[in-house]
């Protein structure tokens, strides 16, 4: 039996970049619509403290920042994990460089995460 | 071997853009722009987490970004963000084998036909375009 990180790991680079070009297309229309809601009123007073918190007050969009967090998170640190990987190349540095840019994408998803959740919740 | 170690340039090489013309340039800006949004996405996720630690946290946070020069970052990061975007989209359509021209006969002077007038015009429509979306950008950021 395969553990399901295995998989992870030891993913093919085609399906690899088949991935790292959707979350390019999705990221892309997600975050027109992100700054178009910046748009929509004048852009100083969409950021006054009531205005971003009711943002994230409002369940459909605080799910788009989750999702558009996420498509980023992965699409950037691949790319990262790409050129730091057309630098320099052997097993111990491919590893650090591919567990490493997965623990990134974690990590700055679960802190974005946070954010979202607590700010949604009115836990500040 | 002396030969081969000194043609490997490492890093110099790849930034290299004077060699291989508009499509090096592009390689190394698709490069630096994505670079420079993964350092705002970073940047943006810790500036927006002030928010939980209330008004005050919030407004001193934006008195740091929301000043001329933080408005001068922005129009950067629209910049890279449109031409990261266009010229991403050019990748994409050229890996899918479209664009890219037939393989041919290796004839002086050795022209890729990959490297074609088609690859330069979205390359030009891709910089035209991140320069008119930062032009946009600095209106509305800097005229606010």
């Amino acid at each position: 039996m395969v553990p399901a990180y295995y998989l992870v790991i030891k993913m093919r680079e085609s399906i690899i970049m088949k991935i790292h070009y959707g979350t390019a297309l999705g990221a892309v229309a997600l975050v027109a619509v992100h700054i178009l809601m910046r748009l929509s009123q004048k852009y100083s007073d969409s950021l006054q403290y009531q205005n971003v918190l009711a943002n994230y007050h409002f369940l459909p969009y605080a799910l788009m920042l989750e999702v558009i967090l996420v498509l980023l998170s992965v699409h950037g640190f691949n790319g990262l994990r790409v050129i730091l990987l057309e630098l320099k190349q052997g097993i111990v540095y491919e590893r650090v460089i591919n567990y490493g840019s997965i623990v990134a994408m974690i990590v700055l998803v679960a802190y974005g995460s946070r954010t979202i959740l607590m700010a949604g919740m009115g836990i500040s | 071997m002396t030969e081969r170690l000194s043609n490997r340039e490492g890093i110099k090489g790849m930034v290299n853009p004077t060699r291989y013309g508009l499509e090096r340039v592009a390689y190394w800006m698709q490069r630096l722009s994505g670079l420079g949004l993964l350092a705002y996405l970073i940047g943006h996720i810790y500036e927006t987490s002030t928010i939980l630690n209330g008004k005050g946290a919030w407004n001193n946070m934006l008195s740091l970004t929301q000043t001329p020069g933080g408005h001068i970052v922005l129009v950067l990061v629209i910049g890279m963000c449109v031409f990261h975007t266009g010229n991403g989209i050019r990748l994409m359509i050229s890996e899918g084998g479209k664009g890219v021209g037939k393989p041919g006969q290796p004839e002086y002077p050795y022209r890729a036909s990959s490297l074609n007038s088609k690859q330069r015009l979205c390359i030009w429509v891709s910089i035209a375009l991140a320069a008119l979306a930062m032009m946009y950008g600095a209106g509305v950021l800097l005229g606010d």
